[in-house]
């Protein structure tokens, strides 16, 4: 056994190596790819020591009023998602990094989101989340485009004006618990308004960081104009950065469930209706990206696991996406596209779609093995069909990209994605045999993975056979979705759902005793 | 009258609410980088005034000061909210520069500023986008 102080000290050391490898990589140009793989390496060696069972290490920096940081199962899978898409990111990268300082960058941006999943304090959490929301900046700004100018300025002004209002929130929840610790929202008194306002604030906050619903507007235009690697990146894990504190305080606040259940199908649907209506595959991904976040929230306990499934998959889409000759998908599948290039979009839109030996199964699976409770704020036989419909939705959104004819050629354009396909079909292909893992799909679930599967590409082929008449009539003018993503319905929607979240607290009664008590046990 | 806590705290507030609305519904981009400064100043001022509800004091005492602290009339102020404000200070003043920075250089796009001009870079833009949005 590792004595304790030992353990925090490297664990110190391992959380300030990204920063001061950054620095040294500024000095020393030569340097930066080798330490940037160094980082890489020792955040996936301490997820892969986290996702151990029973590991908890919680520590605390300068005294008990301090930074407070706990690394634990919670963490553990966002910790191996950061590895393995900025790990990607890399290996696409080394032949040719992008112009201007991108590998100091995305040291910085591994080192922020490190500690923003193991940040269990408001404050640190602000920090941390602000360095990433910069870093995310200034990766957009790689190339200095009037239009990327303009992407990332409304990136940082939506951002930090959220991250102001969480601060707010913070400074409200602290002259009640005298405490930023997310641990000291557990015992509150219900019913206080100064206390509504503050929490649902904080929730404001990380919920438009991890682009979810109506505060999440702000993320297609951002994905789909920025660079390949850096919508991998924003993609894949930035937003994780949100959900992951998000997901801790939905599990120590189990009254408050029902808030979050009915943000995250809201999320889901809208996600869903915007990826089905879009012509670009860029965008498409980015919407998808907003209604899987949705899902993670459904079921707090499973929900990590289900975002590494998720943005190990869209990171591979992503940097597929930026080598394919055309990004608009009503031309799409009249190419055939290199097999390297073909695979990672294969792979990953399968394995978000949720087919069976692939990795996206597995964590779909554990996320609709529910408490006995069902979803707190939902109707139990709502439920039954709801998620499997949901679920054929998403099959439908990927069914898209999988319709593509394969060419010939041994290039490999974009290696990265390949790396993320594979650990997807390897891990799907290991998963059962892991200490604590899923066991073998029984045939019933089988089954039922296959009929999701064969339902979204009959929705597929549907909207397929459906286009012509649909044009020939003149319905498509009148079928278009309204465009929600100027910068002013991005402010007013935070407006908005700072107002709605407000409104369900205070009206939140607080659950009874007994199922608190049957609650608790399910999320242990 | 008023408790002047509250009423300081409802002021505060105020100022934060005032800046979100200025930054929603200015249309120019410097006001609208200004609003959001508007809104940092109703934060930090919200943790100031969460600093002194315990009292006025700052818990700095000098060399011959030691002796204060057993003096338990004195009501000295929280230092925890001062001090972690300050790393919000230094993060709300860096990412005004980068706004302003950007701001900067497209202001040589358009010299009014206006957000509609800006927004129309994406929505006009490249042929193959466009193309996809049509279809």
């Amino acid at each position: 056994m590792v004595d304790p102080t030992t353990l925090d000290a490297w664990l110190i050391a391992w959380l300030l190596l990204p920063f001061l490898a950054a620095f040294s990589s500024a000095l020393l140009p030569r340097l930066a790819r080798p330490l940037a793989l160094v980082c890489v390496l020792t955040t996936l060696a301490w997820g892969v020591w986290a996702s151990l069972p029973g590991r908890q290490v919680l520590f605390e920096l300068i005294g008990s009023l301090g930074v407070q940081l706990q690394l634990d199962g919670v963490a553990a899978p966002f910790l191996l998602l950061n590895a393995l898409v900025v790990l990607a990111v890399l290996v696409d990268s080394w032949r040719q990094p992008p112009p201007g300082p991108f590998l100091l960058l995305l040291m910085v941006l591994l080192g922020g989101l490190n500690s923003s999943f193991l940040a269990t304090d408001l404050v640190s959490l602000y920090v941390a989340l602000e360095v990433v929301g910069i870093t995310a900046f200034l990766l957009i700004l790689q190339s200095r485009e009037p239009r990327q100018l303009w992407i990332a300025l409304r990136y940082l002004l939506v951002g930090n004006g959220v991250m102001t209002l969480f601060l707010i929130g913070t400074g409200l929840l602290y002259l009640y618990t005298g405490s930023f610790r997310l641990q000291s929202l557990q015992d509150l008194p219900p019913g206080s308004t100064t206390l509504a306002v503050g929490l649902a604030l904080v929730m404001l906050g990380l919920l438009t960081k991890a682009g979810v619903f109506l505060s999440g507007l702000w993320l297609p235009q951002t994905h789909a104009e920025a660079p390949a690697q850096v919508s991998a990146l924003l993609s894949g894990v930035v937003v994780a950065g949100g959900i992951c504190p998000l997901l801790r305080l939905a599990l120590l606040l189990p009254a408050q469930q029902p808030v979050f259940t009915w943000v995250g199908l809201a999320s889901v649907l809208l996600g869903l209706v915007y990826a089905l209506g879009d012509g670009d595959l860029k965008r498409l991904l980015a919407w998808s990206t907003l209604s899987q976040m949705g899902f993670a929230l459904l079921n707090p306990a499973a929900g990590g696991l289900f975002v590494l499934g998720h943005g190990v998959a869209k990171g591979a889409l992503f940097l597929a996406a930026g080598k394919v000759p055309s990004r608009d998908l009503s031309l799409w599948g009249r190419q055939p596209l290199a097999p390297a290039l073909a695979l990672p979009l294969l792979v990953g839109a399968l394995s978000i779609a949720g087919a069976p030996p692939l990795l996206g199964y597995y964590t779909k699976a554990t996320l609709e093995t529910l408490p006995i409770t069902g979803i707190p704020g939902l109707p139990v036989q709502l439920l039954g069909w709801l998620l499997p419909l949901l679920m054929v939705g998403t099959a439908a959104v990927y069914a898209r990209i999988c319709w593509l004819p394969l060419g010939a050629g041994w290039q490999v354009p974009a290696p990265g994605g390949l790396l993320l396909a594979l650990v997807l079909v390897l891990v799907g292909l290991v998963a059962p045999l892991l200490p604590g893992g899923s066991p073998f799909p029984s045939t019933a679930a089988l089954g039922k993975g296959l009929g999701v599967l064969a339902a979204g590409a009959a929705v597929e082929a549907l909207r397929r056979g459906l286009r012509r008449p649909v044009t020939a009539l003149g319905f498509r003018h009148r079928l278009r979705l309204p465009n929600l993503e100027s910068l002013i319905d991005l402010l007013g929607a935070l407006a908005v759902v700072g107002a709605g979240l407000q409104l369900l607290l205070l009206r939140m009664q607080p659950l009874s005793a007994d199922l608190l008590v049957v609650e608790a046990v399910c999320l242990v | 009258m008023p408790d002047p806590f509250r009423l300081l705290e409802a002021m505060v507030l105020l100022t934060a609410l005032v800046g979100l609305l200025g930054l929603i519904w200015r249309r120019n981009l410097f006001l609208r980088a200004l609003a959001l400064d508007v809104m940092g100043t109703g934060a930090i001022s919200l943790f100031v005034l969460v600093a002194a509800r315990s009292g006025l004091r700052t818990p700095i005492l000098a060399r011959g000061e030691l002796a204060l602290t057993a003096v338990p009339s004195i009501a000295w102020a929280d230092a925890i909210p001062q001090a972690v404000i300050l790393t919000a200070i230094v993060i709300g003043l860096s990412i005004q520069a980068l706004l302003l920075v950007v701001i900067a250089r497209l202001s040589r796009l358009d010299p009014l500023l206006d957000t509609a001009s800006f927004e129309a870079l994406v929505i006009a833009a490249p042929p193959e986008a466009a193309a996809g949005r049509r279809a």
